[in-house]
């Protein structure tokens, strides 16, 4: 191992120890550089929720030289007793939950019915509904309005134009990433349930949804994600601000004509992701795996 | 095979289902959705409106019970002024009930174009002026406010603002709740540092810039405009020379290729001569809006050019020093419009025109209503709410200063044409033409190329 000017045993321990020692203060001083980067524009949220808007525009800093409580006292303002912060919150996730719970199911038997058996039309079927994952959402909002309407769904006081829909696996991305999950998971599993005397739905239940369960986590933990920040879904099939989620009521007091108070702003916005935060930490570990296993093969 | 079969079946609804715009259930109970909504009317009316229920029992006007729609954009004091007012007119008028809705602005012309669309929208609207155009292609979308005149006093108005308002069938589509139109916001405390008073005439303040330069350095300005702002001031540039608006009330593009040139010619200049900052320099700070910009904050940028309402923002920005912020008339030199800001409509299928029509004459002229609104969507128009909340006092200085600086400039017309997406969107027309004017991309003459053929496009021949 000693090589080169080292003679002794003890030196060249030494020089081992002195080079991991400077690898290892690389590489922390790298990730934690890095990691301030990253965190930064979070810490300076935080931070200007106690700051006045001149401040908060004149200033990098994230420590507020006067703080004031303002936002977070204004934050707790109610809309004419009629909606606030913690009332939003609650009514985000009064349809985000069923929303996700609705998408997985649904997208787990699609997903099933794609990935593991072949019927008449199975390609057809499969290319449109790879078709579907570029359809933006945009050109289908004005069609699925006049829909919602006519059922009524418009204004109603349980989101139905927002939580029905996910039941029919309308998330294409998560179908499709279910079934390349699949594709690793062997089939000798399955055959061996059969065998057993499973039938195919029993051999989702008891075979396929356990092992699927890290891809499952991060389809779940997309939907919640993309759902708790959705703010065109509310705003056109929500029209009570009785019902209003958390999106647009932290939107609600943002008026660009006349002016606003932005601490107030990211008070509530603070207020208000901290349960997605807590959810993600949460299931962090079963996500990272999700995404990265789905990915492996082809 | 029995399981293929199954699995067949269901992989083949759901991917239907998919197609289908994710619909599918036309078997779902239809109907429930008005009944769900009273919640919001209902717990709201027990705020704190009481001290302003009238003493006298006003029952001069005969009225059915029922329940109207009513919704409108804006900030926290807009919405809890008017949600007062609202509860204040229930109280007065018991048995009319008032669902309320309300929001920001950002989208909220998109979920409003999908209510016209199905004809979902609410019995009484804030609307913005050109969404007569957009909305009320037919003149069958808002109620003509001359059926209902006997209710809602439409006197109060005058008859220019009223001409402004009509739609294709001639009819009242709304009522103005304010005018408004730009002028000029200056820092007091940077020109005198400079040695200089505020500027009043177009020949002062292109003076100033030099001086600027030489005096207080290089990132001093006299003025900042950005994009649309230098649009808007270039049209009140052309209207000078011209006297005439930019576009006609058919309409029609007032001004040649040539004219529209001289006028890119003038931006130029100003930047030329160091009175407006380069779109380059403006760009590089990565403000949205002056309010959130470091140098005007710190008084490098020693004016804007705004409407009259928007003083507000500014002056809560400025923080410390708002009391060296001044507001400037429309320079001599320049010939000002102005427009509707707002309005209030009636929907054409409101089930009770004549009780939609007390709510507005309740809001828009009767005392009680006026002083509840206040001046939140800007000074009003209606006399009777101007004379009530002069009296009251209840008008701010500042918005009253800017906003006579506009009407005392003998504003023309304006068509809302100029605010077409295609030449006032992100991307489109003013900012393609005065980004790359300002880069040195165009040169004058394709810059006043490019802009007539925009205006050509939207306008009619």
């Amino acid at each position: 191992m000693a090589q080169g000017n080292t003679k002794t045993l003890k030196d060249a321990k030494k020089h081992i120890e002195r080079r991991r020692r400077i690898s290892v203060f690389l590489r922390y001083f790298v990730l934690i550089l890095v990691g301030i980067i990253m965190l930064y524009p979070l810490i300076w949220m935080v931070g200007a929720t106690f700051k006045n808007n001149s401040e908060i525009f004149t200033t990098l800093n994230p420590i507020p030289k006067e703080p004031t409580l303002q936002g977070y006292a204004d934050a707790m303002k109610s809309y004419g007793g009629n909606i606030n912060i913690w009332k939003a919150m609650l009514n985000t996730y009064s349809y985000v939950i069923p929303e996700v719970i609705l998408t997985v199911v649904s997208s787990v038997l699609t997903a099933y019915g794609f990935g593991r058996f072949k019927f008449k039309g199975h390609d057809i079927l499969f290319t449109l509904m790879m078709a579907m994952l570029f359809l933006p959402q945009v050109v289908l909002n004005v069609p699925q309005y006049l829909l919602y309407n006519k059922f009524g769904w418009v204004g109603s006081s349980w989101y139905p134009a927002l939580i029905v829909p996910t039941a029919f696996a309308t998330e294409t991305y998560f179908i499709f990433m279910l079934i390349q999950f699949l594709r690793n998971i062997p089939k000798d599993m399955e055959e061996a349930a059969a065998i057993d005397g499973c039938n195919a739905f029993q051999t989702l239940i008891k075979i396929i949804v356990p092992m699927l369960m890290p891809a499952i986590t991060s389809c779940a933990l997309f939907k919640f994600m993309w759902s708790s920040n959705d703010f065109l879904g509310p705003l056109l099939y929500v029209n009570t601000p009785a019902k209003y989620p958390a999106t647009i009521f932290v939107k609600l007091s943002m008026d660009s004509d006349t002016g606003f108070n932005w601490n107030r702003v990211l008070a509530t916005s603070l207020i208000s992701i901290i349960p997605n935060i807590c959810v993600f930490f949460a299931a962090q570990n079963q996500f990272v795996e999700g995404i990265s296993a789905g990915g492996v093969k082809g | 095979m029995k399981k293929k079969i199954l699995t067949t079946v269901l992989a083949s609804t759901m991917t239907a289902a998919l197609l289908a715009g994710c619909g599918s259930s036309s078997t779902t109970s239809t109907g429930s959705a008005d009944s769900t909504a009273t919640a919001a009317a209902t717990e709201a009316a027990a705020s704190d409106t009481a001290a302003t229920q009238s003493a006298s029992a006003d029952t001069g006007a005969s009225y059915e019970n029922c329940t109207l729609t009513m919704d409108w954009w804006g900030g926290d004091s807009r919405h809890e002024a008017t949600q007062n007012a609202v509860n204040a007119f229930m109280e007065k008028y018991p048995g009319i009930d008032i669902e309320v809705n309300f929001g920001a602005w950002s989208d909220w012309e998109t979920a409003k174009a999908a209510e016209y669309v199905s004809g979902n929208n609410p019995d009484v609207q804030q609307t913005n002026f050109d969404w007569i155009g957009k909305y009320d292609g037919s003149g069958d979308t808002y109620l003509d406010l001359n059926t209902v005149s006997d209710t809602l006093d439409l006197t109060q108005w005058s008859d220019t603002d009223l001409d402004l308002v009509k739609d294709v069938k001639g009819g009242i589509a709304g009522v103005p709740v304010a005018m408004t139109g730009r002028t000029f916001y200056w820092n007091k405390a940077t020109f005198e540092q400079a040695g200089l008073e505020v500027p009043t005439t177009l020949e002062e303040l292109e003076a100033d810039g030099p001086i600027f330069q030489e005096k207080l350095g290089d990132n001093y300005y006299p003025l900042v405009v950005g994009e649309y702002d230098r649009a808007i001031l270039m049209t009140y540039y052309l209207q000078a020379q011209y006297n005439e608006p930019i576009i006609s009330e058919d309409g029609k593009l007032n001004f040649t290729q040539d004219q529209l040139q001289e006028g890119l010619g003038f931006i130029d200049r100003l930047e030329d001569e160091h009175v407006i900052p380069t779109e380059e320099y403006i760009l590089g700070e990565g403000a949205d809006s002056m309010d959130k910009s470091a140098r005007f904050i710190d008084g490098e940028y020693a004016g804007i050019f705004e409407w009259d309402t928007a003083a507000g923002k500014y002056v809560s920005a400025l923080g410390d020093s708002a009391s060296d912020f001044v507001v400037g008339n429309v320079l001599d030199g320049l010939q000002s419009y102005s427009k509707v800001s707002l309005m209030f409509s009636i929907s054409a299928k409101a089930e009770h025109p004549h009780e939609a029509a007390m709510l507005l004459q309740y809001l828009l002229n009767d005392p009680e209503g006026v002083t509840l609104m206040g001046t939140e969507r800007g000074i009003p128009e209606s006399k009777a709410a101007y004379d009530t909340l002069n009296e009251a006092g209840a008008l701010d200085q500042m918005s009253v200063d800017a906003h006579n600086a506009v009407m005392d400039s003998n504003p023309l017309y304006w068509n809302p044409i100029f605010d077409d997406s295609s030449l006032k969107g992100d991307t489109a027309a003013y900012v393609d033409v005065f980004d790359n004017l300002s880069y040195g991309n165009y040169d004058e003459a394709t810059a006043a190329q490019t802009l007539y053929n925009a205006y050509q496009a939207v306008c009619t021949q």
